[in-house]
């Protein structure tokens, strides 16, 4: 495909017939290249054959900010950009470089992009490593950054831009990348970049938000990632989202029940333990955690039971749940 | 003329021979998540993961940041990110700035090209 691209002005200025005879030769060896699998662009070739149902014909996130950026900054730009488009109006290339750019490493590390999106109280989503997922987020109004090589294998340039937009007729993604603002890519030359990243994209979304694509488990490790952060305000209501999508969600239930247990929620905690103790009845955590909060609330004798199921189901959490009973227990027949 | 189309078609034969394997890597993308969705839960279970924060938060700090901003970093991350970076900081993609370097690439391809024309 590049080589395609450098042969003909250069064929065009050549003066001899042989040069264009060649420049003609190495144009059909480069296309022989795409078609024969040298050159393999799989997912655009998926996507032409087999255009993606159900998504609008053209998308564009026109209220997506654009953030010019300067030397080695595309990981601040691109997450300021997202992160504006999350409702996060404060969020700039100058607030986001401290959080995220390495100066030793003159460029943003994958795993930092994820965790200043924490810090800024949004859930950190990595998509599918797919291009039909990256739009069906854009058709639903979030925009993407994915992880590029601009360069080749043994020596790579990684850079990060952001997709607003794509047009599934012309086959192009709409791209705010480095110092422009608005760019078109075809799917097959966004796909050439993207390969070596394998497929990296995340997504900044506001906390309550599921994406379009979200997978189960991987939407409540997000979630449960920006718990982790400190994030908890902004945990609860992604909680409350994820189980509204799937109910029985056990990460779901025991990090919401965990977030309103520090946030002194007693009667909201309880509900979720009780009811990630329903639901998987084979879960100490879930037991454990609901002993500690009847216990708070005063109802030693059911909270001692809960206790006793946790002890009685073993696996890793048995020295808390021990631990739990004895408390409960040194409670309820003070010496 | 006949020796440097020979060269030519070596030359696309190389590069026909290294883009292979990628062909492969594509076909294989479901794998990958499985096992890491499982190393996930292997990695939340590990008691390693403190050790592997100061030490990530070290490698932070002298690739220069201050020790605040290092440990608020980390603070930030899961355990399996920690456990990614730990000892890889220097070698996993840190995605940068285009514009100057897209000029570079373009040079280095002009160079490849007038190699190739001779």
């Amino acid at each position: 495909m590049a080589s395609r691209q450098e042969v003909i002005p250069a064929a065009r200025r050549a003066a001899g017939k042989a040069r264009v005879r060649a420049g003609f030769f190495l144009a059909a060896l480069a296309a022989l290249c795409c078609l024969g699998g040298c050159i393999s662009l799989p997912q655009s070739e998926a996507l032409r054959a087999s255009p993606p149902a159900g998504l609008p014909p053209r998308v564009e996130l026109t209220q997506v900010p654009f953030h010019l950026q300067d030397d080695f900054l595309c990981g601040p730009a691109s997450l300021a950009m997202v992160f504006n488009a999350a409702g996060v109006s404060s969020a700039s290339v100058e607030s986001l470089t401290p959080m995220v750019y390495l100066p030793g490493r003159q460029g943003s590390l994958q795993a930092e992009m994820l965790g200043a999106t924490r810090r800024t109280g949004l859930v950190a989503y990595t998509l599918a490593p797919q291009l039909e997922d990256v739009l069906r987020e854009v058709a639903a109004g979030t925009p993407v950054v994915v992880l590029l090589n601009l360069a080749l294998k043994l020596v790579p340039v990684w850079h990060y831009a952001v997709i607003v937009g794509y047009d599934l007729e012309k086959r192009e993604v709409i791209v705010r990348s480095a110092k422009r603002a608005r760019d078109e890519w075809s799917f097959g030359f966004l796909e050439f970049f993207w390969q070596e990243s394998g497929y990296w994209s995340m997504l900044a979304l506001a906390p309550g938000r599921v994406p379009a694509t979200a997978r189960e488990a991987d939407f409540a490790a997000a979630v449960a990632a920006l718990e982790q952060a400190g994030r908890r305000l902004e945990a609860r209501e992604s909680y409350r989202a994820l189980l509204a999508r799937w109910p029985d969600n056990l990460v779901g239930l025991i990090g919401l029940g965990n977030v309103e247990y520090t946030l002194q929620d007693m009667a909201a905690a309880e509900r979720a333990f009780r009811r990630a103790s329903e639901a998987h009845p084979q879960s100490a955590i879930a037991f454990n955690n609901l002993a500690h909060v009847l216990a708070v609330l005063g109802r030693l004798a059911d909270a001692e039971s809960a206790a006793r199921s946790a002890v009685a189901l073993e696996g890793p959490a048995l020295p808390e749940a021990r631990k739990t009973l004895e408390a409960i227990l040194a409670r309820r027949h003070p010496p | 003329m006949s020796t440097s189309f020979v060269r030519l078609i070596s030359r696309l034969l190389i590069v026909c021979l290294i883009g292979l394997p990628f062909q492969v890597n594509a076909g294989m993308i479901g794998t990958d998540e499985v096992v890491s969705a499982a190393q996930a839960q292997v990695a939340r279970a590990t008691v390693l993961s403190q050790i592997s924060r100061a030490d990530v938060a070290g490698q932070l700090q002298s690739l220069g940041l201050t020790a605040q901003a290092a440990t608020d970093r980390v603070a930030a991350l899961t355990d399996t990110e920690v456990a990614k970076l730990a000892g890889q900081i220097e070698s996993l993609p840190a995605g940068a700035d285009a514009g100057s370097l897209l000029l570079l690439i373009l040079v280095g391809v002009l160079i490849w090209w007038l190699v190739v024309r001779k």
